[in-house]
């Protein structure tokens, strides 16, 4: 028996094709396993590096945002009674410029942010023209409060 | 007088035959090709030497035991072969003198050694057309694959009657790897293919290597358990070798097992090429698509190599597609000559040694389907 009916008998093409399919998927597979053996390896010796990095995988940090500058001043309380006794002296109403050059004269440390975070409270209030007011009903309540907190009452509750 | 007439008898002179005298010719033929021409002489030496001995008229190396009087030397030897011993005992040799670190840094080009393997099965075919049966079609085929051992272990288990044949076929062609693969490279790629540089390989670590054959076992042996004696024996060679705690192993396995065992095999698959196997038109045609399968192999590597390099962006020489074929190093040094040809600058010899290795494991596998097939 010769040619393609020798072929046809042992079932040539079906062979040839089983195995080249089967030494490609092995040696594939074998391939793919060892791409993978250094990193398996990597992870065996310091599985801790390989943990922080799943950890940031699942978690992503997002970058962080710098934070605006906080106050620099431990009580506010004692800002406002300090800034109050000092707009009383320059009168009302008043530029910024004006109140923080006065307020670093008489020793307010870090006065921009001081007033800036007066001004975010509504306690400096502006007029619409460029100048500033002391709100004087806000700076009450504030201290009000303030000096309730130190005697250990509740402002709510009385 | 009558025992002089008796011993005049016994004597090769009144037995000669011409088709024992060609295959003389042949031996001394090949054993001038080993000693003078340097054709993988450790082969083709005791090859050609068996061949000799046993077609000497009357010669008793090979005769079988009879009358309860023992069998010649070489049948003895022969059974290591016909019980399937010895190749997996030169695997395990190749094993132990192989650093397969080249493969394990560069995993893909596992791919080009089984792409290289698409010439046994385009023979296989062809065998077939040709009438031979599909046992026979698959021991001579598994030529193309250009591993000696392998070539061997098949046919002894499929077609003993061709095993001369082929093994002389697989051997000659491996020993001719330099003339037979470069025109078909030049032919397949462009000049500035071959003068492609590659990467330079990532080191290996010694873990990895330990790992590397134990991970072949475990893929291959559940894939196809047939290939096992020879992936089996190949990769406790290599274990021998990277473990470090089996050094006097590795160097039995490397050098004293293994030179044993090249002795044993080259004298008894000579042995196998008596005139009444070794003369016959099948031989014609096992040496003539021998030569095939072994051309389309190359050929197949290399264009895996252009597909390759087109995935890669240009990174992958194809020219190292040559190698997936299993003569190492022989065609991995091929691949640095041609290579080196066109740009001088160019070592491809390391890169070559990933897919010649992978080589080895894919024809094993090939083996090892027709094994489970057939």
């Amino acid at each position: 028996m010769k040619g393609l009916e020798a072929i046809s008998h042992y079932h040539g093409v079906s062979l040839a094709v089983l195995g080249v399919t089967v030494v490609f998927i092995a040696l594939v597979v074998l391939a793919v396993i060892i791409s993978r053996l250094h990193v398996v390896l990597g992870i065996w010796e310091n599985p801790k590096a390989w943990l922080d990095r799943v950890r940031l995988w699942v978690f992503p940090e997002k970058p962080e945002k710098p934070e605006p500058p906080g106050p620099y001043f431990d009580d506010i309380h004692e800002s406002a009674r300090q800034l109050n006794l000092l707009i009383h002296a320059i009168g009302e109403p008043f530029s910024l410029p004006a109140l923080i050059e006065k307020a670093e004269k008489i020793g307010i440390s870090h006065a921009h942010s001081v007033v800036s975070h007066l001004i975010v409270s509504h306690l400096i209030v502006p007029d619409q023209k460029g100048y500033f007011y002391w709100n004087q009903k806000e700076c009450d309540r504030l201290l009000g409060k303030g000096r309730e907190r130190k005697r250990g009452v509740n402002p709510i509750n009385g | 007088m009558d025992k002089f007439i008796y011993f005049i008898n016994q004597t090769g002179f009144a037995n000669i035959e011409l088709s024992g005298l060609a295959m003389m010719a042949i031996g001394l033929f090949l054993l001038y090709l080993g000693i003078a021409k340097k054709y993988e002489p450790l082969l083709l030496v005791p090859i050609s030497f068996g061949i000799l001995l046993v077609n000497f008229p009357l010669s008793p190396m090979m005769a079988q035991p009879e009358n309860g009087q023992p069998g010649g030397l070489l049948h003895y030897l022969y059974l290591g072969i016909e019980l399937g011993i010895y190749p997996p005992l030169i695997f395990m040799g190749i094993g132990a003198l192989t650093d397969f670190s080249p493969l394990i840094s560069n995993p893909k080009t596992l791919l080009l050694g089984a792409a290289a393997q698409a010439g046994i099965f385009a023979t296989f075919l062809a065998m077939l057309a040709l009438g031979f049966t599909d046992l026979e079609a698959a021991a001579i085929s598994i030529i193309g694959g250009a591993d000696g051992p392998t070539a061997i272990y098949l046919s002894s288990q499929m077609a003993p009657h061709l095993l001369g044949a082929i093994s002389v076929a697989a051997y000659s062609y491996m020993a001719l790897v330099p003339m037979i693969q470069p025109p078909i490279m030049r032919l397949l790629t462009t000049k500035k293919e071959r003068m492609i540089e590659m990467q330079e390989l990532r080191e290996t670590s010694r873990r990895e290597r330990i790992l590397f054959p134990v991970i072949v076992i475990l893929v291959t042996g559940l894939f196809l358990p047939t290939a096992l004696p020879l992936l089996g024996m190949l990769m406790l060679g290599n274990l021998f070798r990277e473990c470090g705690v089996t050094d006097r192993l590795s160097k039995a396995a490397q050098n004293e097992l293994n030179n044993i065992i090249v002795i044993f095999l080259g004298l008894t698959v000579g042995a196998k090429c008596s005139a009444h196997y070794f003369l016959t038109v099948e031989t014609i045609q096992i040496l003539i698509f021998g030569l095939v399968a072994f051309g389309i192999g190359t050929a197949t590597g290399v264009l895996m190599g252009k597909l390759m390099c087109l995935a890669t962006g240009g990174k992958v020489n194809p020219l190292i597609g040559a190698a997936g074929v299993s003569a190492v190093p022989m065609s991995a040094r091929v691949c640095q000559t041609v290579g080196q040809a066109d740009n001088p600058s160019n070592f491809l010899l390391m890169f070559a040694m990933g897919p010649n290795v992978g080589g080895v494991i894919g024809s094993a596998v090939a083996a090892g389907i027709f094994l489970a097939v057939l």
